[in-house]
């Protein structure tokens, strides 16, 4: 199978490269970008052939794609690559509006490709556990889920993603989509309401959100919270974490989906503490589904829909945030 | 390949589960005690052998899960019956019993394992990479943790059956530090005891290398009932490495604590990658392939040297220079 890399803007796209090397029988044919900046030093840094444009890339014919430019830059890359019939994998946020997000669907739908949303943590076995042992009724009804996906700001890797023309928004588009997500897929259920803070307390020198704590009502009456803040500092030892607590009446679950790391400390290191995980990377896993889904022509575990429900989770906090009311995300429109 | 279990106690049971989970089918299992037996194979779904040399004609590949004291006899007999050996550790009670298994093994032609499971976590093997990359630099001091609480089983607790807990349990982290660093030049440990009746036992033992490194290894059946702690430490000149159980999981279940405690002390196996499935896969693969193991046979012996080293040091208050 044939897979080429759309855009090299979000960090993800160097680790999904290792990810497809790693699967027999995949062949990573190159990656598009507009940035010849960015061209140059990844086509060298990983050995890969670099198209200026995206045309060009499309024009060898893979029969999939990677989308992992800009958030506002998905819908035109969907675009390209359904009109050219690559099936997709595309970054999450999967859109920054709601129009585009619409878009997108109806142009995979016309050309019969398949998209799945890029959302690895569904792939983590703590969470999968998590979900069967809430699912079986191990836990007894479920009470309350407090959820915090931190990080450091990642304007220190690539600067768009505290910038809101390109990005929808800062912290709270960035990780708010990842628990949203896994709290519809373990409870089976849409998000009823959002109410949320948002603010820039971490960083003067962007003009988005550094910081969101949100309140939701799921459906199925669970009082669940996500903390998407960029509140780690930049010498915290790892990126970030994300976890989970899930409290119900006969047991609570404790997730910290990326714990089991050596702690390390190197002297010639930039980072002269770090985590280091002996965990397999949940994306690994989440490539491989992809890849055996456009393999098998069946439609991904994570479709279009999971990428929009959960981005309008997001978007229904800025609302929230902005109006000081709760806001039912599947009213945007 | 049909593997055949031999004991159906707590480590037979572990292996079934991994063997299943591997996609290992036509399990049989062999137990000298019936009732025992017959439990073992309706719960996990293994054929049920009263008659071990009937088992040995059935299958290709034999593990040995039965207490230490039994290990020589039953590996003997399935070489001689032309079967590879999966073999618990630790190999065997004695270096002459080590010895003669091993020797058993090259004359029969077949190929032994010893299940050094250890080398098999995630954590042990990224810190071991780090290490042999040079990133720490020379190692100076490594500390090495292993202390649970005493398994129910009585054999355990009798050294002419199962070594002592030296030979039983701290037997991982000496492999280990041999793996790290090779072997050591001396050792000097202290053992401490509870009562008679409480079977407490806890070893402290300093591993010293002509270098000047030090390895510091404790080991224990000296905890309550269900807890059980491990944690590596490793000091270089441009690096350290600290992990510990202690740590958080990627899943913690908190549910009431109304559960027996369990009957013995197992290091937790993560839900992203279980231990005992890397080590049954990589041993059934390297006898289908013939490729080397990842430990072998050789590695098992002195890592059982050593821990015998440790409790003769321990028993006579003196130190013991080893080879």
């Amino acid at each position: 199978m044939r897979i080429g890399i759309m855009s090299f803007a979000h960090l993800h796209a160097e680790g999904y490269v290792q990810n497809l090397r790693r699967i027999p029988g995949v062949e990573v044919i190159g990656f598009s970008d507009t940035d010849s900046e960015r061209g140059r030093r990844f086509s060298q840094a990983y050995g890969l052939r670099w198209f200026w444009t995206h045309e060009d890339l499309l024009a060898e014919r893979p029969d999939a794609v990677i989308v992992t430019s800009e958030n506002a830059r998905h819908r035109e890359l969907v675009e390209l690559a359904a009109q050219a019939g690559a099936h997709v994998l595309c970054e999450k946020p999967i859109a920054t509006t709601v129009e585009d997000a619409l878009a997108m669907k109806a142009v995979v739908e016309e050309a019969g490709v398949r998209f799945m949303t890029a959302f690895p943590m569904r792939f983590s076995p703590a969470l999968q556990t998590a979900r069967e042992m809430v699912q079986s009724g191990e836990l007894g009804s479920v009470l309350a889920v407090v959820g915090v996906n931190h990080s450091e700001n990642p304007k220190h890797h690539r600067a768009w993603f505290a910038q809101k023309d390109l990005a929808g928004g800062g912290a709270v588009i960035d990780h708010t989509v990842h628990l949203a997500d896994l709290y519809r897929w373990i409870f089976d259920c849409e998000v009823a309401d959002v109410y949320a803070e948002v603010s820039n307390p971490f960083d003067p020198e962007v003009d988005t959100d550094t910081a969101g704590v949100l309140q939701l009502r799921l459906q199925n009456g669970v009082a669940a919270s996500i903390d998407a803040s960029w509140s780690r500092p930049a010498e915290y030892p790892r990126w970030g974490h994300l976890k989970m607590e899930i409290l119900g009446e006969k047991g609570a679950l404790l997730v910290d989906a990326f714990a089991g790391h050596l702690n390390v400390w190197r002297k010639t290191a930039g980072r002269s503490y770090e985590w280091l995980g002996y965990h397999p990377d949940p994306n690994q896993a989440m490539i491989r589904a992809f890849v055996k889904s456009v393999a098998a022509k069946k439609e991904p575990s994570v479709t279009w829909r999971d990428g929009f429900e959960a981005m309008r989770v997001a978007l229904a906090a800025y609302v929230s945030a902005s109006e000081k009311r709760r806001v039912d995300p599947t009213m945007l429109r | 390949m049909r593997v055949g279990i031999v004991g159906a106690g707590t480590m037979g049971r572990v292996h079934a589960a991994a063997y299943r989970r591997i996609g290992v089918e036509g399990l049989a299992a062999y137990d000298v005690d019936p009732v025992k037996l017959a439990d073992f194979a309706s719960e996990e779904g293994a054929e049920p052998f009263t008659d071990y040399p009937k088992m040995l004609a059935e299958v290709d590949v034999v593990d040995v899960c039965a207490p230490t004291f039994a290990h020589q006899q039953l590996a003997e007999q399935a070489f001689a019956a032309g079967r590879d050996v999966i073999l618990e550790k630790p190999l065997a009670l004695s270096v002459a019993q080590g010895e003669q298994i091993l020797r058993a093994a090259r004359e029969s032609g077949r190929r032994l394992f010893v299940a050094m499971v250890v080398r098999f976590f995630p954590q042990y093997r990224r810190a071991r990479e780090l290490v042999s990359r040079g990133e720490l630099g020379r190692i100076g001091v490594v500390r090495l943790k292993r202390v649970s609480f005493p398994p129910a089983a009585a054999w355990f607790r009798d050294p002419a059956k199962s070594g002592g807990m030296p030979v039983d349990l701290m037997i991982h982290d000496l492999d280990y530090a041999r793996w790290l660093l090779g072997g050591p030049r001396r050792v000097f440990a202290r053992m401490s005891r509870g009562d008679r009746a409480s079977a407490l036992e806890h070893v402290q033992a300093t591993l010293a290398y002509d270098d000047g490194a030090m390895v510091f290894v404790e080991g224990g059946w000296a905890y309550p009932p269900g807890y059980f702690r491990t944690s590596l430490d490793i000091a270089g000149d441009k690096g350290l490495i600290e992990w510990s159980s202690d740590q958080p999981v990627p899943l913690d279940t908190l549910l009431p604590k109304d559960a027996p405690p369990p009957k013995l002390g197992l290091p937790m196996a993560g839900l992203e990658e279980n231990p005992y499935e890397t080590e049954l896969r990589h041993a059934l693969s390297a006898f289908d392939s013939g490729e080397p193991f990842a430990v072998a046979p050789q590695e098992a012996l002195e890592a059982l040297r050593l821990a015998i080293a440790v409790r003769e040091s321990a028993l006579s208050e003196s130190v013991v220079e080893v080879a």
